[in-house]
């Protein structure tokens, strides 16, 4: 159970991205990819998310090819999240919404997700005025709101204060725990990585560093 | 030049007079000319700013070329637009035996067509700027494609308002279509533009002035409520 | 505040096309007229430099007559004659406002009382055109048989049918000529079957064509345009439906921009027999018979 990555190849024009080769990332796990700006890192969750489907190579995940079944499983929380021209009570619920969750279970998901955020006293903030720190938090809410198989975190944590920081590494170990969901974390910080990590992989230049 | 100011200020007293008296006609041309617009941007927007978001988050071949194109149609001439329904619903045309030509469903056909590229140019500019991160993160949160397109309406409603708004002064100023596929025929096909450029042949200013009048005054009600709309947001 | 400025350019830019599209509206006719003007004064300046400006109606310049005429005019006295084709209420009304040199229009009853009232010095007979009433070719009221050269008769019978008649409602000479045609024959047109367009001749025709309805024309603009209509003339020859044209000069008390001079010379020279015989002979060529019939006295 694993998510393999075969002879990636992805252009910018001529400049070679990424080129991966033989990669798979074990399910259940919180795995970490640390490397320099420009390693490919960002790229990376963009192709495996499906926010970039031009690519060369074959992604698989539990053996079968990416489509818009598995692309259903999984999220990406990014550096800077776009929330809906509504409240952050709508913004969260919001992932349950499309999947048809009955209103009783999603009140009940979202009350619980905030007060475990800390959050609750957002809930009525319109979601584009929220600070950076608010964001990023409300922003992994709605992320883990329907527990995803697959979480993929770019940098969720930068530039924002040390509660905030802590609060989020605490959600992100127990979503792994408790619903054994896989996490792929982009960052640049190696103590946070050592701090949340089974397994590091460090990028640079667009390849696995060995 | 007093007899300039002699004509204004006429023209003022009888757009008043006309509008306080309730007069018939003036109200019947008034309302004709804000169904025919009113229909031809409701129809045009139903069916083109979902087109429209649909095509601008969507990554395809020429969308640079669509781009041209639909800028193009934008500044279509009204009177174009006016020449070709005509030719198409003439009785000797494809669709004359539709027997609409001179009927005010004619006129919203023409002015359908007209506002329709606007619609969709403004839309899909509108949905290439920034229906994409919207599509981002609805993708990451897992919506389908269909909630993708209701979901960018919704973030861009306010945006999507004034383009709505946009296509209806285009569409209830306009005098060529509505000219050449009405005909101007009283108490028919008579709208606030093909009376104004009528009463100016006619040499009568206060009446066309009465109407231009009014016609500002519709724009500046429509005006007024999408800024107290928008501020509310 | 993006939003904001992106709001306030999209209003600005609705309220400038409503703007823009209503003032052009009002003001389109005049502003055509004064760019010609403009166009042709720089051409005169290279000539002689004198000009004067002819309002008349819509027919006339439809029919292709001053095109004929006035180059003939223009060459033997080297003045330019600038012409604002409009609607006879309105060339009176440019007369009246001294927006216009002389006036050459069919409204004899609204002629002789803007001379008596002192905008014109004098009005002169200059020739006369005929209407007729043209539908559509079944005829299915079989006008032309019953009533070939009475127009009362005729008129009488699409009013008791409520036959399509679509009328110019736009208070141009053949308008007002058309309404005194249904008050002589003691009837009020009114009813889905009589159509106001506010249009000109060749707008109604193309109307009239399209509904199967009856309208009256002037012959000229129906012979130039007979051949991408269906209608045909059904009532021709009453005395009821002859058109009298007058020529009045305004009178230069008015402004000094007035041309006195040059609209006294088109004004002689119209009612000369230079001018008179081409008037006979025009349109003779094309259509085998002349559109106007000269009657200057």
């Amino acid at each position: 159970m694993e998510i393999t990555i075969s002879a990636l190849k992805k252009y910018y024009g001529d400049k070679k991205i990424l080129d991966i080769d033989g990669l798979s990332i074990e399910k259940g796990k919180i795995t970490g990819l640390i490397g320099p700006n420009g390693s490919g890192k960002t790229t990376l969750l963009r192709i495996i998310s499906g926010l970039d489907m031009d690519y060369a190579g074959t992604i698989k995940y539990d053996g079968s090819l990416l489509d818009e079944g598995i692309y259903k499983k999984m999220t990406l929380v990014t550096q800077k999240p776009y929330f809906f021209k509504r409240k952050v009570y709508e913004n969260i619920e919001h992932p349950l919404k499309v999947r048809k969750v009955n209103k009783a279970v999603r009140k009940k998901k979202v009350e619980e997700i905030m007060y475990r955020f800390e959050i609750q006293d957002l809930r009525n903030k319109k979601g584009h005025l929220l600070s950076g720190g608010e964001s990023q938090k409300v922003s992994l809410a709605r992320a883990l709101i329907f527990e995803p198989e697959l979480l993929l975190l770019d940098e969720p944590t930068s530039n924002i204060d040390p509660v905030s920081i802590k609060i989020m590494e605490r959600e992100i170990l127990n979503f792994n725990r408790e619903t054994k969901g896989t996490v792929l974390i982009v960052t640049h910080n190696i103590e946070q990585a050592e701090r949340l990590c089974h397994k590091i992989i460090p990028l640079d230049g667009g390849k696995v560093v060995e | 030049m007093v007899i300039f100011i002699d004509y204004i200020a006429q023209g003022f007293k009888e757009a008043i007079n006309l509008l306080i008296s309730f007069d018939k006609e003036i109200y019947e041309i008034i309302f004709l000319s804000l169904f025919v617009s009113t229909s031809a941007t409701i129809i045009a927007s139903l069916i083109f700013i979902p087109l429209g978001i649909h095509l601008g988050i969507k990554d395809f071949r020429g969308k640079r070329v669509l781009s041209r194109i639909l800028y193009t149609l934008m500044s279509t001439p009204s009177v174009v637009v006016g020449l070709l329904v005509a030719i198409l619903l003439s009785r000797r045309g494809p669709f004359g035996y539709l027997d609409l030509m001179y009927t005010p469903k004619a006129m919203i056909i023409a002015q359908t067509l007209l506002v329709s590229p606007l619609i969709l140019g403004l839309t899909y500019s509108l949905s290439k700027n920034r229906g994409k991160e919207i599509q981002k993160i609805g993708i990451t949160l897992g919506a389908s494609k269909l909630d993708i397109i209701i979901l960018v309406t919704r973030e861009l409603k306010i945006d999507l308002i004034v383009n709505i708004v946009t296509a209806f002064s285009r569409a209830i100023s306009e005098v060529g279509a509505v000219m050449i596929v009405g005909g101007n025929i009283k108490n028919k096909t008579r709208v606030i533009t093909t009376a104004i450029s009528m009463m100016n042949s006619m040499g009568e200013y206060p009446m066309a002035i009465a109407l231009g009048l009014v016609l500002l005054i519709i724009s500046f009600g429509i005006n007024s409520l999408i800024y107290s709309y928008s501020g509310e947001d | 505040m993006k939003k904001f400025i992106a709001l306030t350019l999209s209003l600005i830019l609705a309220l400038t096309l409503l703007v823009g599209c209503g003032q052009g509206n009002e003001s389109q006719d005049l502003e055509e007229a004064e760019e010609n003007v403009v166009e042709k004064e720089e051409e005169s300046n290279e000539t002689s430099g004198e000009r004067i400006i002819l309002a008349t109606t819509t027919s006339t310049q439809d029919s292709g007559l001053l095109d004929y005429l006035l180059p003939v005019f223009e060459e033997k006295y080297g003045i330019t004659v600038d012409v604002v084709a409009v609607g006879t209420g309105k060339a009176l009304e440019m007369g009246r406002n001294g927006e216009a040199d002389i006036l050459l229009v069919h409204a004899k009853a609204s002629e002789e009382e803007f001379v008596a009232e002192g905008h014109g010095l004098e009005r002169r007979d200059v020739m006369y055109n005929d209407f007729v009433l043209v539908g559509p070719a079944e005829d299915s009221l079989a006008l032309k048989e019953n009533y070939p050269n009475n127009i009362l008769g005729a008129l009488a019978a699409i009013s008791e049918n409520q036959a399509t008649f679509v009328s110019r409602g736009d208070d141009s000479g053949t308008h007002k000529k058309e309404l005194s045609i249904w008050e002589e024959a003691g009837i009020e047109p009114a009813g889905d079957w009589y159509l106001e367009a506010g249009a000109g001749m060749g707008d109604v025709l193309k109307m009239a064509d399209e509904m199967q309805g009856y309208t009256l024309t002037d012959r000229a603009t129906y012979l130039n345009m007979r051949d991408v209509l269906e209608l045909e003339i059904v009532v021709e020859g009453d005395e009821n439906l002859f058109n009298q044209y007058g020529i009045i000069p305004v009178n230069p008390e008015k402004n000094d921009q007035i041309n006195a001079e040059g609209a006294q010379k088109l004004f002689e020279w119209f009612l000369s027999d230079e001018a008179q015989n081409l008037i006979g002979e025009y349109g003779v060529e094309e259509f085998g018979q002349p559109l106007f019939t000269p009657n200057a006295k």
